[in-house]
């Protein structure tokens, strides 16, 4: 579904955002993307938008090479790529239906797709009951769910979300982490780019780190920090993760998940 | 690519709406220039009907002295006759002239005048009336004649007074219709940027960038046709103020008359205007829209 081979990105400054950077995503996919600040992570997201061209070095998505995509096409392939981001990137003007809709009206869709497919997928994301309120009366979850919602309305291959716990707390994340964990039981492929260690040890997939540029691991069921004392944070509570929350969980939840 | 005509006139209209006062500005100065690019369009077509009219009016006039003998007069005749850029020539007596004078000069002049010191005339049509100067040159001064009298410097002149009067009107209507054009460029920009997160938001989402930049290129659109429609009315009430003046004046020879135009040249006139507002908005806008939108 996403294939990275030998990805280098220099922005202006020669601060180098990726280097020689080989990755493979398969379909259906749930992926963390970690590392600290500057180590590429929002590179990477922008590449897979096609907001940015890699300086070499080729990527793949979806079964095309998107360096060699004229210009006029990165609206449709954008089209199969749904984004979340920290700051929700909501329209405060709009309603949580409106915004939702406001994607697949610019897109074309005709008004009974939309009347069919908006309220589907507020009821995946938990708000149909909210549909008429405007982003400034939800709480930073709620809106975080709105966003998603839109992200995922065209029913996208891909979701990619940067940073999307940024902004919020422990429980309303991992809430946000298991709506994200229910879409990609759809067949959806996520990439998550976090530093939200708990989040990451929690849910125990396949995990990519990057250090200033550089691809520095790619293990499945990882966790967030590289040595085995971080990997029992899954299980206690150092992350401040509450304990809890482990009773909202369903069977099939975040932990019993795998593909 | 599906835009549907209700989604762009939606948008645009709710973008006029919230830039009113701007768009009021953009609309009045593509106004101002384009009722001035059409008077002087109008100008320019009057001045070519009035020069072509008299031009086919000019005679050369070779008076000959009074006291000149009868073979003096038809020799005079004899050789204007031989030039080859001469059409016709036709004698007039001094009764003839005597009679003409009293109906054109002022009356203190023509109590002076008697039919006896009245001139005898040779009046010439000519193949080219700028040939008229060749005639003066040949004949002023020859025996028996008086004086040769050629309309063609007057109507020189007044051919230069309205050239420069007609580019001075298109040089500031061209100034005027470039600041009208930055003018739309800025209001769009600013409704650009006052929905930038709209904007952000339907790139994410895949909008194409014509689905973007459509509403704002109809919003340049509607400012440079609400403008230009206040020219064009401009226009033809000048058109028809000239129009009533030509037919109450009471000189039918006078200017406003030989500059009277046809139906069909102020409706050219008003087309051209039509286009070159709506081409002032549209460019106006595509260029504001180019700068935020590649990505």
């Amino acid at each position: 579904m996403i294939q990275f081979e030998n990805v280098t990105k220099t922005y202006k400054g020669s601060t180098v955002a990726l280097r020689n950077c080989s990755v493979d995503i398969d379909k259906g996919e749930f992926v963390f993307l970690v590392g600290p600040s500057g180590s590429g992570k929002t590179t990477f997201i922008r590449l897979l938008l096609r907001e940015e061209l890699p300086d070499s070095g080729r990527i793949w998505e979806a079964g095309r090479e998107i360096g060699k995509l004229p210009k006029w096409r990165i609206p449709y392939l954008r089209r199969n790529i749904g984004c979340v981001f920290q700051d929700f990137r909501l329209l405060p003007t709009k309603s949580v239906f409106e915004n939702v809709a406001f994607a697949l009206e610019v897109i074309g869709r005709p008004k009974h797709v939309i009347n069919t497919q908006v309220p589907q997928v507020l009821d995946l994301v938990g708000l149909s009951k909210k549909r008429d309120n405007l982003p400034g009366e939800l709480s930073g979850g709620e809106q975080q769910r709105v966003a998603i919602a839109r992200a995922f309305v065209n029913r996208p291959l891909i979701l990619l979300a940067d940073e999307p716990t940024g902004n919020l707390d422990p429980t309303t994340s991992l809430g946000i982490m298991r709506l994200l964990d229910r879409i990609n039981r759809t067949g959806t492929t996520v990439v998550i780019a976090t530093h939200d260690a708990g989040m990451v040890d929690q849910m125990r997939r396949r995990v990519i780190e990057l250090d200033r540029g550089v691809l520095v691991r790619d293990q499945a069921r990882g966790v967030y920090g590289l040595d085995g004392s971080v990997s029992a944070a899954g299980a206690g509570s150092p992350t401040g993760l509450p304990i809890e929350t482990s009773t909202n969980n369903e069977p099939d939840g975040p932990m019993a998940a795998e593909a | 690519m599906a835009v549907s005509v209700g989604y762009v006139s939606r948008e645009a209209t709710s973008n006029l709406w919230r830039n009113r006062m701007m768009t009021v500005a953009a609309v009045l100065t593509v106004a101002v220039s384009l009722a001035l690019v059409g008077s002087a369009l109008l100008l320019k077509q009057g001045a070519a009907h009035a020069t072509e009219r008299w031009q086919q009016g000019v005679n050369v006039v070779v008076f000959v002295n009074a006291g000149a003998s009868h073979s003096q007069f038809s020799s005079v005749g004899r050789q204007l006759h031989q030039l080859p850029y001469v059409k016709s020539c036709v004698a007039r007596s001094q009764a003839w002239d005597y009679a003409e004078a009293r109906s054109i000069e002022p009356a203190e002049v023509f109590q002076a005048l008697t039919p006896a010191i009245t001139p005898s005339s040779w009046r010439c049509a000519l193949n080219q009336p700028s040939e008229a100067a060749l005639i003066v040159q040949q004949f002023a001064g020859k025996p028996g004649v008086e004086h040769v009298a050629s309309p063609s410097a007057q109507i020189r002149t007044m051919e230069t007074v309205i050239h420069v009067l007609q580019w001075a009107f298109l040089a500031v209507a061209a100034v005027l219709l470039l600041s009208a054009s930055v003018l739309i460029l800025n209001t769009i920009r600013m409704a650009i940027f006052a929905r930038r997160r709209e904007v952000s938001v339907m790139k994410l989402v895949g909008a194409t960038n014509w689905f973007i930049r459509l509403p704002f290129m109809a919003e340049g659109l509607v400012q440079g046709l609400l403008g230009s429609l206040v020219a064009v009315l401009v226009v033809l009430g000048l058109y028809f103020g000239f129009l009533d003046q030509t037919k109450t004046a009471a000189n039918q020879s006078s200017l406003i008359v030989q500059m009277s135009l046809g139906a069909t040249e102020v409706t050219v006139t008003c087309i051209v205007v039509l286009v070159v507002g709506v081409l002032a908005g549209v460019i106006g806008s595509a260029l504001a829209v180019r700068r935020f939108l590649d990505v």
